[in-house]
């Protein structure tokens, strides 16, 4: 692609994949923009989910699948984030300055915290930031003032002019939006910025200098990269990310309780960049889509699939479990069978589709695995 | 591929999925025919109402979900199999949404199209999750949450007490009624929004007759060691111990103060009791758990129960021998359990409601909502205290039933106070 | 005093309970470099093993724990042998995932083979709620068995690490994969029994954790998450680590629970967080742990 963006101009415009790229675009912008008008409630808040969940991904894949410090601690900034929200929003904050509020607090929270939990490496990193979403249940439990307490706290809705993202939705010249359907294109903004800033953050000075940490620390350092300055560089961005995430996700549910950013939480969104794709832009959506989506997808077509039980007296396996079931299974088998995610599934794919039919695919590079 | 050919595969998807749009929205509004205005989730050529229902079916709270859910679904049961209401019957849809208020949500948006009414949406967080959604669609729902913060919302429709004046209650008995006024009392509970509940009770209590509060002793809801909780009790020399926690913390607390050698009076909030503790299915037959004899007072000290659901094959209370012929009927193999009465009595709730709104020939949402406010008394036939709903809302219910762990009564309950209603729960504001 | 020698004896049988586990996790990551998240579902599983064998179907308590041991033991191989042979080599997240996958499901079909209602009978265990006193202190018989049992299990543990052709394998793996390959260790065969070990030592850990007067139900899989600070503290491939970790993780648990009174400005059950402070503390000081040492760079 390098030596395409190269060729002169009138060169690209002749060029059959330029236009085909276009094309592919513009579709990708149709749906994307068309899709709560096709999906009905139970898809269409599914997609919410999914949408939010991937800017949380997003931000641990800059500090795991970019820099390649593993975190369990995402869950955490969740919180902060959604706590931030929650305490602006009831002081009359607007929507449009307690979303950012969100991640700036959980970034600066990273940057506290970063240069103790950053001098470890490896499965000690991953233990000590699981160690951070105990602490912060503790904390949020005992900080009523700020958290609520026990029983947790709700959390304004955005309330942008005729957009009340509480109740009703708006309409706009006779197309009527329902609440589902702005918190989709709220998530999808803030997806669409947070991709573009982590994709062009990644052709930086301190991208590189974030990837060539992951890919041989001994040797980066070597060349004159700060290590420690780049690896808290990372922290702070992923925890930056993650309050935003936290702060649409909470607002989203309404009301958050401490119990809520758990080490289970924390544990979804490293499935998520591991089912995805690690360090890449796409493998946070993509994965997002598989670990949000599947449990959805089994949970709506239970009625269909004999064996299980439909009504609480009647006999056969708990939707419920059968779900998680099928969830940990295909989780083992899909890594079993390809070790990079998705990601590197449609970099599989790419490479079986003859060279003139591979534009579409190609535009998602896969960047090397991370080592530990 | 063509540029053609992927045009018309969109265009074929585009067609589908606005097919299925149409498919799942379809019906929302409210419409009449025949005399009575109908909504989502009506049906008026079957004659067929649509209840949805939302309860952990699988996983820990299951223990809850699963027989409160048999309940509903035996009273439903009972009223088709009886002619229906007014001639409508009841069809149910059950979801599981493993106590997870993300799924919750995701489960609310697929059933809200095809419901007239949520009938059960169990527990405090995925009620939170979902409340302002019904609140906008007007929908009524039959919360299975006892928490306080649920009984101020016009759509929530809550039966029975909520813990706080259970506690509340249950402290006005102990100080007050039995004549242990001077008793050293302390509290157990699980730190969370429903222990929360249970310390709102007990501190307005307090404040209302000044018993003597020797202590309050917290846990997390994961742990499984309480030796030192136990420790710490006994050292406090607790005649009476209230315990706002679930069965398993609650019985392994008194297990280990049992090895302690300390035997007080236990007061447990109803979800910390389950008849699992007591044998190993739950029903009398059953083989005896090694706690049987400690609950059972046999050791010394008691158990007492406080709850709001009248005890199981209590025939003194008259709907009794229906609601056990319909046990038998239905669900056989339930043992005795106070959420499968509750789920029953929740359902009987329901059918009242919609009862009222064919009645006023309104099956619309509205008409359904206005039908519970406007609801007044209702009488379960004794399986819990009768209620009443008014457009002023507050809770429907400030009664406590009283038990006491007994091997011998079905259920492993007798009750040593019916439905009794003290000074402080009567002024305690929620 | 006695609340102190009382909480001292809890917190030395508690900390036993999360060595076995915390010795578990050692012995897979020594032979293969990850942390298997499915611990706290091997001790689920386990302690359900034995209940059913034990409550259900009568059999005599021991004959039950050593049939629960032994299942778990070969259900842990089989998984390697199955599942983690073929992503062997690969990045470590992608097997620790695999992991998370595996606990996912065990606990999934726990739920569904079992039922969510507790089981009050727990693992049927002969001691009830009987105990030893003395000076005002009950030792509880299950507590003395978890202490005895876990020493006994400890030193044929260490027996089996020094002196059998495998430990000194596992050791050789520990220390670099490639060359104890190279040198002709069946890597993948160390490999295999250090998962057999850790489904064995879970087990071990599942029956005292649900032994009278706790109960049996779904959440014991949680307390797996308690000990990972042990594995920390003690250095994640040193097998007397995870003993220390265990044990200095039991008695900060269980003091900060019976002294939580005399320390309210720490927020209520400070007792549940406090190992993972200490853990944070030890780690201030010793990046790797008391007994890890700091891997060597090669460039």
């Amino acid at each position: 692609m390098i030596a395409q963006a190269a060729r002169p101009t009138q060169g690209r415009l002749a060029d059959r994949r330029f236009w085909l790229r276009g094309a592919l675009v513009i579709v990708v912008l149709v749906v994307g923009l068309g899709l709560p008008f096709f999906l009905g409630a139970f898809w269409l808040s599914t997609t919410d989910f999914i949408l939010i969940a991937a800017i949380g991904a997003l931000g641990l894949n800059v500090l795991t699948g970019y820099t390649g410090q593993v975190s369990l601690g995402h869950a955490f900034f969740l919180g902060v984030g959604a706590y931030t929200a929650a305490f602006l929003g009831d002081h009359n904050v607007n929507a449009a300055i307690w979303i950012p509020a969100a991640g700036v607090v959980a970034g600066l929270v990273g940057l506290l915290v970063g240069p103790t939990a950053l001098r470890l490496r490896g499965l000690y990193l991953a233990i000590v930031t699981i160690g951070l979403v105990f602490l912060g249940t503790h904390l949020f439990v005992n900080l009523p003032a700020i958290t609520g307490g026990p029983a947790g706290r709700a959390i304004a809705q955005p309330q942008w002019g005729p957009a009340d993202f509480g109740g009703t939705g708006v309409t706009v010249l006779g197309i009527s939006i329902d609440r589902n359907g702005l918190y989709y294109y709220l998530a999808l903004l803030l997806l669409a910025l947070s991709m573009w800033f982590v994709h062009n953050l990644m052709r930086t000075r301190a991208g590189r200098a974030m990837q060539a940490v992951r890919d041989r620390e001994v040797a980066a350092a070597l060349v004159g990269v700060n290590l420690a300055r780049t690896k808290l560089a990372a922290f702070v961005v992923s925890s930056f990310l993650a309050g935003i995430c936290g702060a649409v996700y909470g607002a989203f549910l309404f009301h958050v309780e401490p119990g809520t950013w758990n080490l289970l939480l924390s544990i979804q969104f490293v499935a998520i960049i591991i089912v995805g794709g690690i360090g890449t832009v796409w493998g946070a959506l993509l994965g997002s889509v598989f670990i949000s989506g599947l449990p959805a997808i089994l949970n709506n077509y239970s009625d269909s699939i004999p064996f299980l039980q439909h009504s609480a007296g009647g006999g056969g396996l708990d939707v419920g479990d059968a779900t998680d079931l099928v969830y940990g299974i295909l989780i083992v088998l899909f890594l079993v069978a390809e070790p990079r995610g998705l990601i590197g599934l449609v970099a599989r794919i790419a490479r079986s589709i003859p060279q003139r039919r591979r534009i579409a695919t190609a535009s998602i590079a896969v960047s090397p695995v991370a080592e530990e | 591929m063509t540029m053609s050919k992927r045009t018309v595969r969109v265009a074929t998807c585009t067609a589908l999925l606005t097919a299925v749009a149409a498919c799942g929205t379809g019906g929302s509004g409210s419409s009449n025919s025949g005399g009575i205005t109908t909504g989502p989730g009506i049906d008026s050529n079957a004659k067929t109402i649509t209840i949805g229902i939302e309860s952990p079916l699988s996983g820990p709270v299951a223990v809850i979900g699963k027989p409160l859910t048999e309940g509903n679904e035996a009273y439903f049961k009972h009223v088709n199999d009886n002619g229906g209401v007014n001639g409508w019957k009841i069809n149910f849809i059950e979801k599981d949404d493993k106590y997870d208020p993300q799924t919750h949500v995701q489960l609310y948006n697929q059933l809200l199209p095809q419901i007239a009414m949520l009938g059960q949406s169990l527990g405090s967080p995925t009620t939170a999750a979902i409340r302002p959604l019904a609140d906008s669609a007007g929908i009524v729902v039959g919360a299975a949450a006892q928490s306080s913060a649920f009984v101020n919302d016009k759509v929530m429709a809550v039966i029975g007490t909520p813990y706080a004046i259970d506690m509340a209650n249950g402290l006005d008995y102990v100080v007050n009624q039995t004549g242990h006024s001077s008793a050293k009392i302390a509290l157990f509970f699980q730190n969370d929004d429903y222990g929360a509940d249970g310390v709102k009770g007990y501190n307005a209590a307090k404040t209302a007759f000044h018993f003597n509060d020797v202590g309050q002793v917290s846990y997390n809801a994961t742990d499984t060691e309480f030796t030192a909780q136990a420790q710490q009790l006994k050292s406090l020399k607790a005649d009476y111990v209230f315990v706002t926690a679930t069965p398993v913390p609650a019985a392994t607390l008194v297990g280990t103060a049992a090895a302690l050698g300390y035997f007080p009076h236990w007061v447990f909030q109803g979800p910390a009791w389950s008849e699992y503790l007591m044998t190993a299915d739950g029903t009398s037959t059953g083989a005896k758990s090694k706690l049987f004899p400690v609950l059972a007072g046999l050791a010394g000290g008691s158990t007492m129960v406080l709850g709001f659901t009248a005890g199981w094959g209590d025939t003194s209370v008259p709907g009794m021998s229906q609601f056990l012929a319909d046990h038998d009927k239905y669900f056989p193999n339930q043992a005795p359990d106070g959420y499968y009465e509750f789920g029953y009595a929740q359902a009987q709730m329901e059918v009242a409601v919609l009862k009222k709104a064919i009645e006023s020939n309104d099956l619309s949402r509205q008409g359904i909502l206005n039908a519970k406010l406007n609801l007044g008394p209702v009488d379960f036939g004794g399986i819990i205290p009768s209620l009443t709903y008014t457009p002023q809302l507050g809770p429907a219910d400030r009664q406590t039933d009283i038990a006491q762990v007994d091997p011998t009564s079905p259920g492993f309950l007798k009750i040593v106070k019916p439905y009794f209603e003290s000074s402080a729960a009567m002024s305690l504001s929620l | 005093m006695t609340t102190f020698v009382q909480l001292l004896f809890n917190g030395a049988a508690l900390g036993c309970v999360y060595a076995l586990i915390a010795l578990g996790f050692t012995a897979i990551h020594r032979a293969s470099n990850v942390i298997n998240f499915a611990q706290g579902a091997f001790l689920l599983l386990g302690a359900y093993l034995v209940s059913t064998a034990a409550v259900d179907r009568n059999l005599p308590f021991l004959v039950a724990a050593v049939f629960g041991v032994a299942a778990m033991v070969v259900i842990g191989i089989v998984f390697q042998m199955l599942v983690l042979r073929r992503v062997q080599g690969q990045a470590v997240f992608t097997v620790v995932m695999i992991t998370i996958g595996l606990n996912i499901i065990i606990v999934a079909l726990v739920s569904a083979i079992f039922g969510s209602n507790e089981r009050t009978n727990g693992v049927g265990d002969p001691w009830g709620t009987s105990s030893l006193q003395a000076g005002g202190v009950v030792f509880l018989w299950v507590k003395i068995w978890a202490v005895i049992v876990t020493a006994a299990v400890l030193v044929g543990f260490f027996l089996f690490d020094r002196y059998s052709r495998y430990g000194l394998a596992t050791r050789a793996t520990a220390i670099d994969e490639e060359a104890a390959m190279a040198a002709g260790i069946p890597v993948r065969r160390v490999n295999a029994i250090a998962w057999g070990l850790a489904g064995g030592l879970a087990t071990i850990a599942g029956i005292f954790l649900s032994g009278a007067p706790s109960l049996l139900d779904l959440g014991i899989s949680n307390i797996a998450l308690i000990a990972f600070p042990a594995i920390i503290i003690g250095g994640l491939n040193s097998p007397i680590g995870a003993v220390v970790g265990g044990l200095v993780i039991g008695l900060v648990y269980e003091f900060f629970d019976g002294y939580s009174s005399n320390l309210p400005w720490l927020g209520h059950n400070f007792y549940a967080v406090a190992p993972y402070v200490v853990m944070i503390l030890v780690l201030l000081i010793k990046p790797y742990g008391l007994f890890g040492q700091r891997p060597v760079e090669r460039v």
